[in-house]
């Protein structure tokens, strides 16, 4: 098969010093491919590692076990052991994460932040922002807000910020931690349809949905965590 | 900080087994790591754990008691330890900043904002008055002084807009790395997010490379792409900024990182 993510035999505990030295294991010798184009719902309760593996696989969470090899510009390479310099360059070009989540930087407006992914590949900008401000439109943010830092924004703006920003530029690979959570039926609407999208541009996409009808929605398959954590390590 | 830097090229700094003793005591010890350009690293830990010791050594401030320092300067790598002073001040004043947590440390406090920035392009061998002036009143407007102020003493200004003066004054002649000692700490958050703002756009402006000495973590994930921790002198950690700061793997970095409120 042809793949643009491979999991090699992933694993990852965490040991929390402080608190008696308890460890934790969250992903228990994992291994999957997954194909370009495909659609992917990771399923199971909380606790059974949906988010971890989206964080491993994005490099927020170091892979200490095991191997995360990904089509970079057409080459393989490891994201488990990438150098830094390798990792700013895929989450620019290659993999995007999206978490319900907006990370606010003080002082920057609402559109700069959304446009970042663009200038950063060098897009020239007044085409940056006219696309920043089509996003925004979509979101239902409204057109006062556009030049203001989201610091002061409510909770669901923030979130269609971070929405917006992590959909802006199409991605090989998309990791998405529940965007949708706590959204109104109207902007769960677009959000969804954000997703369609970058199906139909091809990217491969890795959910997690809290909400039932959005994984039918999203359709392709479903991966059950709580199994991999049930098998003999 | 989500910029991207640029990697292709070859390391702007690389520091090989730098170590500093104070008599018995260890200031830092063995430590290794390199710098490429546009890349902002930040060196985090507890006050006491050397972190100031090892910017004063790469800044050439301090003497290391062993290892190297190279920089990729304009004529080549050199190493910073082992260069003669002459050498060392030229860089100083032309292609390395340093911005010290105290702005009175960093600037004369008896001549005017303009003579301040000024002053690094004079000792450059600028000589026209009218020209350093202008290039003067464009930098504070960059870091967001008033240019009206251009002829008062930083005495008159205030903690932030001092630390501010710094930076324009180091940033005047364009230097490729900037090293920094705490620069935010003892300024109100609106002060410092207004500094973190101008810092930033800095870094994507000018590709420019920081070392970034902050026991405020919220400001190193603002800031910095990578994270050393330091503890007794030693790194004893080092990674991404969002794998130190979500997933800390040594109990001392665990308890940094859970002893401050969420960044």
């Amino acid at each position: 098969m042809d793949w643009i993510l491979k999991l090699v035999n992933i694993g990852k505990d965490f040991v929390f010093h402080h608190q008696q030295g308890t460890r934790l294991v969250v992903i228990n010798n994992f291994s999957m491919d997954f194909s370009p184009g495909e659609t992917a719902v990771l399923s199971g309760p909380s606790g059974s590692g949906k988010s971890t593996l989206l964080r491993m696989i994005y490099a927020s969470y170091k892979t200490e076990k095991g191997h995360i090899f990904i089509k970079h510009h057409g080459k393989q390479v490891d994201v488990a052991t990438a150098a830094p310099a390798l990792i700013y360059n895929i989450r620019q070009d290659t993999i995007g994460y999206v978490s319900q989540f907006l990370r606010v930087v003080p002082r920057v407006s609402a559109l700069d932040t959304v446009i970042e992914p663009l200038i950063a590949r060098n897009m020239e900008e007044n085409l940056a922002m006219e696309k920043g401000k089509q996003m925004l439109e979509r979101l239902n943010i409204p057109q006062n807000l556009w030049h203001l830092s989201a610091t002061t924004f409510s909770g669901g703006e923030q979130q269609r910020i971070n929405i917006a920003r992590g959909f802006i530029a199409s991605y090989p690979i998309m990791l998405l931690d529940e965007p949708t959570a706590s959204l109104d039926a109207k902007n769960r609407k677009v959000v969804m349809e954000l997703i369609q999208e970058a199906q139909l541009h091809g990217s491969c996409i890795i959910s997690i949905f809290h909400d039932k009808y959005d994984q039918q929605i999203i359709a392709g398959r479903t991966i059950d965590m709580s199994e991999q954590l049930l098998k003999e390590a | 900080m989500t910029g991207m830097p640029d990697k292709t090229n070859l390391p702007l700094l690389k520091v090989q087994n730098l170590s500093k003793f104070f008599g018995k005591h260890i200031g830092c010890h063995d430590i290794n790591f390199e710098l490429s350009p546009g890349e902002v690293i930040g060196i985090v830990g507890e006050s006491g754990s050397g972190k100031s010791t090892l910017l004063n050594c790469i800044a050439g401030k301090t003497n290391p008691t062993n290892g190297a320092v190279y920089f990729n300067s304009s004529d080549g790598y050199i190493d910073l330890c082992m260069s003669d002073e002459a050498l060392l001040r030229k860089i100083a004043r032309t292609q390395t900043g340093f911005v010290t947590q105290n702005s009175r440390d960093g600037l004369r406090m008896g001549i005017s904002a303009g003579g301040n920035i000024g002053e690094r392009l004079m000792a450059n061998g600028m000589r026209n008055y009218g020209q350093i002036r202008k290039i003067a009143l464009e930098w504070l407007e960059t870091v967001e002084i008033d240019p009206a102020r251009i002829d008062d003493l930083p005495e008159t200004f205030s903690g932030g807009m001092q630390q501010r003066l710094q930076i324009a004054a180091n940033l005047v002649t364009e230097p490729k790395i900037m090293l920094m000692d705490e620069p935010t700490s003892g300024l109100d958050v609106s002060v410092q997010a207004r500094l973190i703002d101008v810092l930033r756009k800095l870094v994507s402006r000018l590709n420019l490379s920081m070392v970034l000495v902050t026991h405020d973590l919220a400001v190193a994930r603002l800031m910095c792409h990578r994270l050393y921790v330091m503890k007794n002198g030693k790194i004893i950690e080092s990674g991404l900024s969002d794998q130190i700061l979500d997933d800390p793997r040594k109990p001392y970095t665990q308890l940094l990182v859970s002893s401050v409120l969420k960044p």
